[in-house]
């Protein structure tokens, strides 16, 4: 049977290659969420006390810019702004609570006791990562949104010729720091995976450093894995430590949502494994529990061969693709063959 | 080969023993010398309603939200000051900001590490125990003559936490919970009325 070879016509682009771009501004969004709700609970609390003439001209300044930011949501600060409270660690969400799975894991762990209202707050995570994968890691995660920006401050320095953060460790470390994470939650009685965990760590301190006094020990943390990032390892928190990341993994295993590669299209371009922050290998179908789905490969396809498809496994290793020189060449030889 | 089994088959029964042996004696241990070491050193409230301490620990995944909803900003955290155990955690300095007693905080607690009580006065007695109210008589200003009456002023639970005598000399009695705005309020320096904490 003769193959055909689609070629992309040029100007009919599909849509899915600007996903990554909405992505973009999903993350922003999250992150501006969380320096706007520090904001707003500290004008909460100033307008509650009822004295704008106590306060320092600098807060009556923060005071007038919030008031002109919500006035035209809602008279009423005090109560008419309480649609979303908390951060992505745990937060109310227009009425709907919502918790990180791996704080109930971690809480689980700590108290081997089930409270149940903070257990099914979990229920909407887990539910989209058994169907979607990893998207909290891709598109949701503040922590993310600082990583990636990170990675592109190590793009840079390496085309400075500062080459460093080429090492590749092992996956499966990150899983070690998750169990050993809920051991030592369960040893001290204390929920000590709250503390190694980015984004919860970044809720915590730009509310800490907005609305309280400054920032904490996590902000020297998390400092601590950016310069990981950029010296050791490419985003390799997220690739080799994160115990969140370790359970949505492993609960994305079997996800439904996955990124495949249509060989017919693909040019062996090697542009969707330098895009892929997680090191991993889409130009020969080697996605696995660790793609989070965020869609930076497909943006950076110039044959349009990955897509968004709907299986349980990824596709075995298709081989070379069509539009590749290796694939053309055997092929020309199998014809002069025949 | 069977040396190799032999090692293999070792190994794994040492990992079993050293699990049987942390999780049997090395548990308790390790949890007092941890609580031992690092528990207690400042003198702080856990907002109102929260489990007693232990449990609290277990429970409070450091979300942060019991601070956003207080309209009194009187919730901070611990950094490292406090241990390992308690970072992230949230307490009260009465000195700085007392509670009020508004309750928000327990029903914006996700986990029921701060239990989620009414802003009403049977809730408040019944679940509220952050501490108890004590009165040092050498350094009240009612106690030594000058009439003064500022804590029971501010107390909340006026007649069921505190009463006032002669001069307005401050009775704290069983009913306190703990909120600390007597201590807040109290104008000696340092105070005369002070919350001994009951987190246990």
């Amino acid at each position: 049977m003769e193959e055909t070879i689609a070629i992309p016509t040029p100007g009919r682009r599909p849509w899915r290659r600007h996903l990554n771009k909405l992505r973009w501004l999903v993350l922003t969004l999250v992150f501006a969420m969380l320096l706007l709700l520090p904001m707003i609970s500290l004008y909460q609390t100033y307008v509650a006390a009822h004295g704008y003439d106590l306060l320092s001209p600098a807060q009556q300044r923060f005071y007038d810019f919030m008031e002109m930011l919500t006035s035209p949501f809602t008279s009423d600060p005090e109560k008419g702004l309480d649609a979303i409270k908390g951060t992505t660690w745990s937060g109310r969400f227009f009425g709907l609570q919502l918790s990180d799975p791996l704080a109930v894991l971690g809480q689980i762990a700590a108290g081997f006791t089930l409270y149940w209202p903070f257990v099914l707050s979990a229920l909407i995570p887990v539910a989209a990562t058994l169907l979607l994968g990893r998207i909290y890691c891709g598109w949701i995660c503040p922590a993310t949104f600082l990583y990636e920006l990170n990675s592109n401050v190590a793009a840079l320095l390496r085309r400075a010729g500062l080459n460093f953060g080429r090492k590749r460790l092992d996956r499966r470390f990150k899983y070690l720091v998750l169990f050993l994470g809920l051991v030592l939650s369960a040893v001290f009685g204390s929920v000590w995976v709250a503390l190694i965990y980015p984004p919860a760590i970044i809720g915590r301190e730009l509310y800490y450093a907005i609305a309280l006094n400054g920032f904490g020990v996590g902000a020297v943390f998390f400092v601590l894995t950016l310069l990981f990032d950029i010296l050791v390892a490419r985003r390799g928190f997220c690739r080799y430590l994160c115990p969140g990341g370790a359970l949505y993994s492993l609960l994305g295993r079997y996800r439904l949502l996955r990124i495949r590669r249509d060989v017919r299209n693909c040019n062996d371009c090697v542009k969707c494994n330098a895009i892929c922050e997680f090191g991993l290998n889409p130009m020969r179908d080697d996605f696995g529990q660790e793609c989070n789905n965020c869609s930076a490969c497909i943006a950076a396809c110039p044959t349009d061969a990955l897509s968004f498809g709907i299986a349980i496994r990824d596709l075995p290793n298709q081989g070379d693709g069509h539009l590749g020189p290796r694939y053309r060449r055997q092929r020309a030889a199998g014809k002069e063959a025949s | 080969m069977s040396s190799e089994m032999n090692r293999r088959r070792f190994v794994a029964a040492a990992l079993k023993t050293a699990a049987t042996v942390l999780l049997a004696s090395g548990l308790p241990a390790a949890k007092t010398l941890a609580r031992g070491v690092i528990r207690y050193r400042m003198r702080f409230l856990r907002p109102p309603g929260a489990l007693k301490e232990s449990d609290f620990v277990a429970r409070c995944i450091r979300c942060g939200r019991c601070a956003e909803v207080c309209p009194n900003r009187c919730i901070r955290y611990f950094d490292l000051e406090n241990g390992l155990e308690a970072t992230g955690t949230p307490y009260i300095i009465p000195r700085e900001q007392a509670c009020i007693l508004c309750m928000k905080c327990g029903q914006a607690c996700p986990t029921g590490a701060i239990q989620p009580l009414q802003h009403q006065l049977e809730d408040v007695l019944a679940g509220v125990k952050m501490g108890h109210a004590r009165v040092e008589k050498q350094l009240c200003l009612s106690y030594q003559g000058q009439t003064c009456g500022v804590c029971y002023r501010a107390c909340p639970l006026q007649g069921i936490a505190m009463r006032v005598g002669r001069l307005e000399q401050p009775h704290v009695l069983d009913g306190c919970v703990g909120c600390g705005l007597c201590e807040r309020s109290c104008i000696q320096m340092p105070q005369a009325i002070r919350i001994i904490p009951a987190h246990g």
